[in-house]
């Protein structure tokens, strides 16, 4: 599956546990600056849990939480793990990148 | 865990919700509820209804493109596969039964053919068309398959699909280069001709021991979205050739049956024909079979 941003994002806004809809677009919004809209945010959802990285758990009062899997924190561990070797990369040529 | 804002669930939902009537209907009924208290959720902490229904939109958009990228995905490997080896058989009887079309009939029962039937279109160029289209859909998502593969086999290390994808290409370059070296030395003699149909057998189990290769190939590789769209849109493209051609051979041996005076020995058409039919009926319920599948509703508590 394509790594989309916001399949990234919600995937690491439940790394801490299982979250509803509403709860993730806080939570978002609060560690990334990033505000999803419904559409967007159930689309990752919908592909997610199609792809089964994360799970649907019982409603609570008509509000679905949702839980990463181990497939999904492993394929998540995988590609910040690759983000942030070319993030250190680029960081690093940054600094060396002659000042004019 | 969750910080559920305050306020009835039996409020009317905002206006936006109602675009949830374009989204396709299973996805509706798997997540619109929860999208629904969503959008209810972000208006009463102050969310714009505008930007929200255009996301929606979007969001729909997506849902319909998914609902495809599934039927096009993992689920429809084996029918990809189903289609792959029936376009091979195809392929095969065709390219045969089109090399002899190049030769039969002659010029003087092609006329007597064009006076009878002149709407009837010739089969030899029908063929060659649809062969030229499916070949070059085949060759399109092959490439895109093959590098997609080999990127991942890259990755993984799995230097067995590399070996894998070199099959076919080696058979086809020795099928080649032997059919050069026994059309190139002398006159033609019973034995060269025994050898000559030997060979032609052997170019068959290439082709068959190739499939086989490229088969376990997309089996045991993890492919992308769009490497799956791609082939299924190739399996599409080369569906509908196959069902061209097969209309194309079977109206042209009926015209030739009722309008030569000595249409000749029938059963060589029909058995091509029989063929043709088969296979293009295999991959065409491979196809419907895939769109029939509709993304299964996700299992909930």
């Amino acid at each position: 599956m394509d790594f989309t941003e916001p399949v990234v994002l919600v995937l690491t806004s439940l790394a801490d546990g299982p979250k509803h809809g509403y709860a993730l677009a806080k939570d978002i919004e609060w560690f990334a600056g990033t505000k999803l809209g419904p559409g967007t945010l159930y689309g990752a959802l919908s592909r997610l849990e199609g792809r089964g990285w994360i799970e649907a758990l019982p409603a609570e009062d008509r509000r679905r939480p949702y839980r990463i899997t181990a497939a999904g924190a492993e394929a998540l561990a995988r590609h910040l793990q690759a983000a942030q070797r070319v993030a250190a990369t680029g960081l690093a040529r940054l600094e060396l990148r002659p000042t004019s | 865990m969750n910080d559920v804002p305050a306020g009835p669930a039996t409020e009317p939902s905002p206006w936006p919700s109602r675009l949830l009537a374009v989204y396709p209907p299973a996805w509706r009924a798997r997540y619109g509820e929860e999208v629904d208290l969503l959008v209810k959720d972000l208006s009463e902490h102050g969310h714009a209804a505008i930007p929200m229904a255009i996301d929606l939109l979007c969001g729909a958009a997506a849902a319909w493109l998914f609902d495809r990228r599934i039927d096009m995905s993992e689920r429809s490997r084996e029918a990809l596969i189903r289609v792959l080896w029936s376009w091979v058989a195809f392929a095969t009887v065709a390219t045969w039964f089109g090399h002899d079309l190049g030769i039969y009939p002659t010029a003087p029962a092609a006329h007597e053919l064009a006076s009878a039937h002149p709407v009837v279109p010739d089969a030899y160029h029908v063929l060659l068309a649809a062969g030229v289209f499916g070949v070059a859909a085949t060759a399109v998502a092959a490439l895109v398959y093959a590098l997609d593969a080999g990127r991942n086999a890259a990755r993984a290390g799995r230097w067995r699909t590399f070996a894998l994808m070199a099959v076919p290409v080696l058979i086809g370059a020795a099928w080649i280069a032997g059919t050069r070296l026994l059309h190139g030395n002398g006159p033609e003699t019973s034995g060269k001709l025994t050898f000559a149909v030997a060979w032609l057998l052997l170019g068959i189990a290439g082709i068959a021991i190739s499939t086989q290769a490229v088969v376990t190939v997309i089996r045991s590789s993890e492919f992308s979205e769009s490497t799956w769209r791609i082939g299924g849109a190739a399996a599409a493209a080369v569906t509908a050739a196959m069902a061209v051609a097969t209309l194309a051979t079977l109206t042209w041996g009926i015209a030739v049956r009722t309008s030569l005076t000595h249409p000749g020995d029938a059963t060589g058409w029909l058995v091509v024909s029989a063929i043709m039919a088969v296979t293009t009926g295999r991959a065409v319920l491979a196809m419907v079979g895939t769109h029939r599948h509709a993304p299964e509703t996700p299992a909930v508590a």
